[in-house]
């Protein structure tokens, strides 16, 4: 074991260094979805054109086809130098790409990645329903079979970007009268196809950035369908492997830089002299250095044997659980200046509020420690 | 870059785990063997990162803190921390015991039976004091852990510097880190027996999602541990804090593990005969071996991330 990184790791690492930090925007990205789209596509187009969108993705389809460490590397440095959040990429970038890497045909691969990763196409994702939240067998929405498409009825719910998103990855039940896992198609949907309704819902933080989608008779040519007709679990799976796995290693960098940020502040203010705040500190900081220590590890082990090893859905939770405990320290160091926020400040207190999606999208906290239970412990299921 | 053990290390804590399967159970740490010394030094634990010309093993940190960590999971003896200490910083191979400084110039011996020393550490000087026989050992807390008070004891050497201290902090950490895996395995074989309401106990969440959080609180405190070994290794200027890190999350990771492993044994994991209390009691042992000051974790600059580390 050794935490040093190789003579060319080293290079690469400074080239990352001086390229950001002569690119990085210095506007503020703006909170809502609508008004931060133009700043996040063209972020992402100078990182395409300057050869740094996908690092670790196939060169064939526009990516540089480098190492895991050297992605780790760029995400690290991406987070030193105050880059902004990848915003509405996000879906593209860390799960619709990465799925159809794994999963597309080679038109499908072809034509959308290029443009995923050009910030040219917007992807949202369509999995959680009303009906189907933890439970996300439990999906309604359905499509059939008509002439070379597929219809689709129904709706999703709690869908980022859908109101700025050109594409969607949906999950539709596509055998009539299947239940649970079976019957199940991953498609890629035009999210400006005639029937496509999307209604934007406004958060606790006062941010409008997630919605409600409704599908009225929506055409998707079969030739979307990702995976084959009724494989769509098994793609989705991987889709939500992808977002357990490394996708945080930017988070984790910003994680650390935040508890540095309370430290001083803490201590410029003299509420470090509260033993208690002091004790609270110095233990975030051990845990966003032992996340890093995790990320390391489970990055060592994709290398080693590749794939991430069980331990990914444990980094999973201890990032959003430990997110969610920096936020709260980060407002309770404020004081009574909480009692002032408003809808539209970007600040901790936004980040606290914004905060509690992070134990809830994309497997909520439960269903995370239900999975450490069953498939790291051995326990058995609960359902 | 990397964080994962290597094929010689994996040999090493297999062979490793074996040897304690079959020589040391954890369910009978309370009457071990008489010549159980002997046999741990033959496996080469009371010298693994002295020189091979002290007739040490030459190992790094690294291999160490997984051993350790092993050895920490059958509840191995207290003075194996020690007798490294004294193995690599003062050329002592007998068995040493530990010492920790109490009320004023007593000291506390924990783990002496038959040693003709004791290490004491702080966080810039080790000492190796005489420990005379006949000392009288009790059982305190940890039934595992036999201690006597020292009045005044006498030193014969001083190594000066953190080095030492940091070396017993990373050991101590590595056990608490065996101490947590133990109560979290415990734990879940317990679930995935014992019925109630018709089903293992396991399948319901109000069990299964704090065996979960057992399992979270070993991969941090593990993986920090490996992290804060290579820091050690390395000579990075933030070992100190790395250690320290490793050390504060270890101590969580045991006591708290080893509190929620009581609670799913339910009305067994009270009993004394059961062992589910000696986690809990050698956990508390630990906190006091090379101590953490919550406090202390926030001073001095971190390298951030690897990025400001070139």
């Amino acid at each position: 074991m050794d935490i040093s990184f190789s003579p060319d790791e080293q290079r690469f690492r400074a080239e990352v260094r001086t390229w950001l930090h002569a690119n990085v925007p210095t506007d503020k990205r703006p909170l809502n979805a609508a008004d931060a789209i133009g700043f996040d596509k063209a972020w992402q187009r100078i990182q395409f054109d300057a050869g740094w969108a996908g690092i670790s993705w196939p060169a064939a389809y526009g990516g540089r086809g480098l190492s895991l460490i050297q992605q780790v590397i760029w995400y690290e440095e991406y987070a030193v130098a105050g880059a902004p959040w990848i915003g509405a990429n996000f879906v593209g970038i860390n799960h619709g790409g990465p799925t159809l890497i794994a999963n597309a045909d080679e038109d499908q691969k072809r034509y959308h990645l290029p443009r995923i990763l050009a910030g040219e196409a917007i992807w949202c994702q369509g999995f959680s329903e009303p009906g189907a939240g933890s439970d996300l067998a439990g999906i309604r929405t359905r499509a059939h079979v008509d002439g070379a498409d597929l219809m689709v009825n129904g709706s999703k719910l709690w869908t980022s970007f859908a109101h700025v998103a050109d594409f969607q990855e949906l999950i539709v039940r596509t055998e009539e009268g299947s239940s649970r896992h079976k019957g199940l198609s991953w498609v890629i949907c035009d999210m400006r196809a005639p029937g496509v309704t999307v209604r934007p819902i406004q958060k606790m933080s006062g941010q409008i950035e997630f919605c409600e989608v409704f599908y009225d008779d929506v055409r998707v040519p079969l030739q979307n369908v990702v995976g084959g007709l009724g494989a769509g679990w098994s793609v989705a799976m991987s889709t939500l492997g992808f977002e357990r796995g490394t996708g945080f290693i930017a988070d984790q960098v910003k994680l650390s830089g935040e508890v540095e940020a309370l430290i001083d502040r803490a201590k410029a203010s003299g509420r470090i002299k509260d033993d208690r705040v002091a004790a609270d500190l110095g233990l975030l900081r051990a845990e966003v250095a032992a996340l890093r220590a995790m990320t390391y590890r489970n990055v060592s082990q994709v290398e080693r044997t590749g794939q991430p090893g069980a331990e990914a859905s444990v980094i999973r939770l201890f990032t959003a659980e430990l997110g969610q405990r920096i936020e709260r320290m980060a407002v309770t160091l404020m004081g009574e200046a909480i009692l002032d926020f408003r809808y539209g400040d970007d600040d901790a207190v936004h980040d606290y509020l914004r905060g509690f999606a992070a134990t809830i999208a994309g497997g909520s906290a439960q269903i995370q420690r239900d999975i450490i239970g069953e498939r790291l412990l051995g326990l058995p299921r609960s359902r | 870059m990397n964080l994962h053990p290597d094929d010689d290390q994996d040999a090493l804590v297999s062979a490793t785990t074996d040897w304690l399967t079959r020589h040391m159970p954890l369910d009978q740490a309370r009457a071990r063997p008489a010549g159980l010394w002997r046999g741990l030094a033959d496996m080469g634990w009371t010298a693994m990162t002295a020189s091979e010309a002290s007739s040490g093993l030459g190992l790094d940190h690294a291999s160490e803190a997984l051993v350790f960590a092993e050895l920490g999971r059958f509840l191995a003896p207290v003075s194996l921390l020690s007798s490294a200490l004294a193995a690599r910083w003062c050329d002592v191979s007998d068995r040493t015991a530990l010492a920790l400084a109490t009320e004023g110039d007593a000291v506390r011996v924990l783990d002496g039976g038959g040693a003709g020393y004791a290490v004491a550490t702080s966080s810039d000087e080790a000492t190796l004091i005489f420990v005379p026989t006949g000392l009288d050992f009790q059982i305190g807390l940890d039934p595992t852990t036999p201690q006597a008070r020292l009045i005044s004891p006498d030193t014969l050497k001083t190594i000066e510097g953190p080095r030492p201290h940091r070396h017993l902090t990373l050991l101590a950490a590595a056990f608490g880190v065996g101490v947590a895996d133990a109560a979290r395995d415990m734990a879940a074989d317990y679930a995935k027996l014992r019925e109630q309401f018709g089903k293992p106990i396991g399948s319901f969440q109000g069990v299964k999602h704090p065996c979960a959080d057992m399992a979270v609180r070993c991969a941090v405190a593990r993986s920090q541990l490996c992290y804060a070994a290579c820091a050690l290794d390395e000579g990075a200027p933030d070992a100190g804090f790395h250690v320290a890190a490793a050390k504060r999350l270890a101590d969580l990771a045991a006591l708290d593990n080893a509190r929620a492993n009581i609670q799913v044994h339910g009305g067994v994991g009270m009993t004394d005969a059961a062992s589910p209390h000696l986690l809990l009691k050698r956990a508390h042992v630990l906190h006091f071996i090379a101590p953490i000051d919550p406090l202390g974790l926030i001073g001095g600059d971190v390298g951030q991330n690897g990025a400001s580390r070139d």
